[in-house]
């Protein structure tokens, strides 16, 4: 089903590609065969550069305006487990260990943190659909409020074991897979690697996740090392999330509206 | 030293040709704020000093300082208190300027936090919070990574959501290795004794 997505959002690249192409070589417009056909290329123009416009800075959501250093740590995002608990792999996100408990590096935090909602916010600028999971009970209520509020989806229960890898024949044909997973806490209630890591992998949708000094980061496309048992941290963490989507579904809206006014104006 | 050395120069010229009236007030010039010098180049050490008011110096070197000698005596010490003072200002008017704490780095934020201040977690006495409570358990918030759960006290019938208590942490987090286990297993939990709840703005008389 991805699979099938992902063709036809090729395809459709491919086939704008070529006709901007033929019509940046022109120039000014001249009275050929070329001509007859002015109005689809306009729009393929502006989604084009609506498309392309976030791409030519790196921060073009201006993500890192949104938390500070200060603000993470105020949150207690980086106290980590005991040093019993902690993964191999996640040794060089640690800053120390302080009478026996990981302390995690927070300026390795804060790039990650940053690369994580840009991705998230082009995501959802360009309309993905964002799911977001954990299997905290804790905070079951607060990520799908959070998910309600910017208009994404959350999934807090039991993971069926084919939600992403058999879900055309549980869901029905031509279901959606979600774009973009963000995990605000990548280990099941038995303290394993979540299934939807492995799954997400599986199906080529990149994943978000909250790692502690616990975890697994092997998997996560975008791994954010973090703190993911004080409800202060999580609370952080979903206020962030909501902020950058609605961030850039807000600015989405901004640039259909600027370019459709712009759009007619344009000479023919 | 471009300046200094200029001045200098001149003055040594000067007092090569005989004219020994001028042969101080270069050398006042060159402590006191050379602001007028149009010499774009000016040296990094900052022979340039913030404060105007520098210039009832005392007398100066009795030598004049060739270019190729480094500063000594009373010139070397007043460019090291000037440099001090404009970090000390400029260090000043930067903390005012941005916000407080925005440019702490981790580390020092770190070391100052009073999570690293505490020391060992055992038998420390806290402050925390009351934010969940079922029927007789209480889960306590004191600032550490977990929260801990005491048992309401027998006279603790005040002891609601949102009040303050005092806590004897025993351990921040339960952790113990199993036999057979790769890695600990963690309770996701702290121990800690309730000592009390903290008194509010009313004091009363028999309550612990």
């Amino acid at each position: 089903m991805a699979a099938r997505a992902m063709t036809r959002g090729i395809l459709g690249l491919r086939h704008s590609r070529a006709v901007t192409f033929g019509y940046s070589c022109g120039g000014s417009h001249y009275a050929t065969a070329a001509s007859i056909k002015p109005p689809p290329p306009q729009n393929e123009d502006v989604s084009d550069k609506i498309m392309k416009l976030p791409l030519e800075k790196p921060d073009f959501f201006r993500v890192s305006e949104l938390f500070s250093l200060k603000d993470l740590f105020d949150a207690r995002v980086h106290l980590g487990h005991k040093k019993g608990c902690r993964h191999r792999l996640m040794e060089p996100y640690l800053y120390g260990c302080r009478l026996d408990q990981d302390i995690i590096d927070l300026d390795q935090t804060v790039e990650h943190f940053q690369q994580a909602l840009n991705f998230t916010a082009h995501v959802a600028y360009r309309g993905g659909i964002i799911l977001f999971v954990t299997r905290r009970r804790q905070f079951g209520h607060l990520v799908e409020t959070t998910a309600k509020d910017c208009g994404e989806y959350a999934h807090t229960r039991y993971w069926q074991g084919g939600l992403l890898t058999n879900a055309p024949i549980q869901y029905g044909p031509g279901v959606r897979l979600p774009d973009l997973i963000v995990f605000l806490s990548t280990l099941n209630n038995v303290f394993q690697p979540h299934v939807g890591i492995r799954d997400a992998a599986k199906m080529n949708i990149p994943t978000v996740g909250v790692v502690d000094s616990n975890c697994n980061p092997s998997l996560v496309t975008y791994p954010v090392p973090g703190n993911d048992d004080t409800p202060a941290a999580i609370e952080l963490y979903c206020r962030l999330f909501k902020m950058t989507i609605n961030r850039a579904k807000d600015k989405r809206r901004q640039m259909e509206l600027l370019h459709s006014l712009s759009a007619p104006s344009t000479p023919s | 030293m471009a300046t200094l050395c200029r001045l200098s120069g001149r003055c040594v010229l000067s007092s090569r040709l005989g004219l020994r009236f001028c042969s101080s007030s270069p050398l006042i010039r060159a402590f006191s704020s050379d602001s007028g010098s149009p010499d774009g180049a000016l040296p990094s050490g900052g022979n340039k000093p913030s404060s105007s008011g520098t210039s009832d110096s005392p007398d100066p070197a009795s030598d004049a300082p060739s270019p190729d000698r480094p500063l000594s005596g009373f010139a070397a010490a007043f460019q090291l208190q000037s440099s001090i003072r404009r970090e000390a200002e400029s260090s000043l008017a930067g903390d005012s300027a941005s916000s407080p704490g925005q440019d702490q780095s981790f580390a020092s934020l770190l070391r100052r936090s009073p999570l690293m201040q505490m020391g060992p977690a055992k038998d420390k006495v806290v402050v925390g919070r009351i934010f969940h409570v079922v029927q007789d358990d209480l889960y306590v918030d004191f600032g550490g990574k977990f929260h801990c759960v005491c048992r309401r006290p027998k006279d603790g019938e005040k002891l609601q959501r949102g009040g303050r208590v005092r806590v004897r942490i025993q351990d921040s987090e339960l952790t113990a290795r199993f036999i057979g286990a790769q890695t600990d297993t963690t309770l996701l939990e702290a121990q800690a004794v309730l000592l009390g709840a903290i008194e509010g703005k009313e004091g009363r008389s028999n309550m612990d």
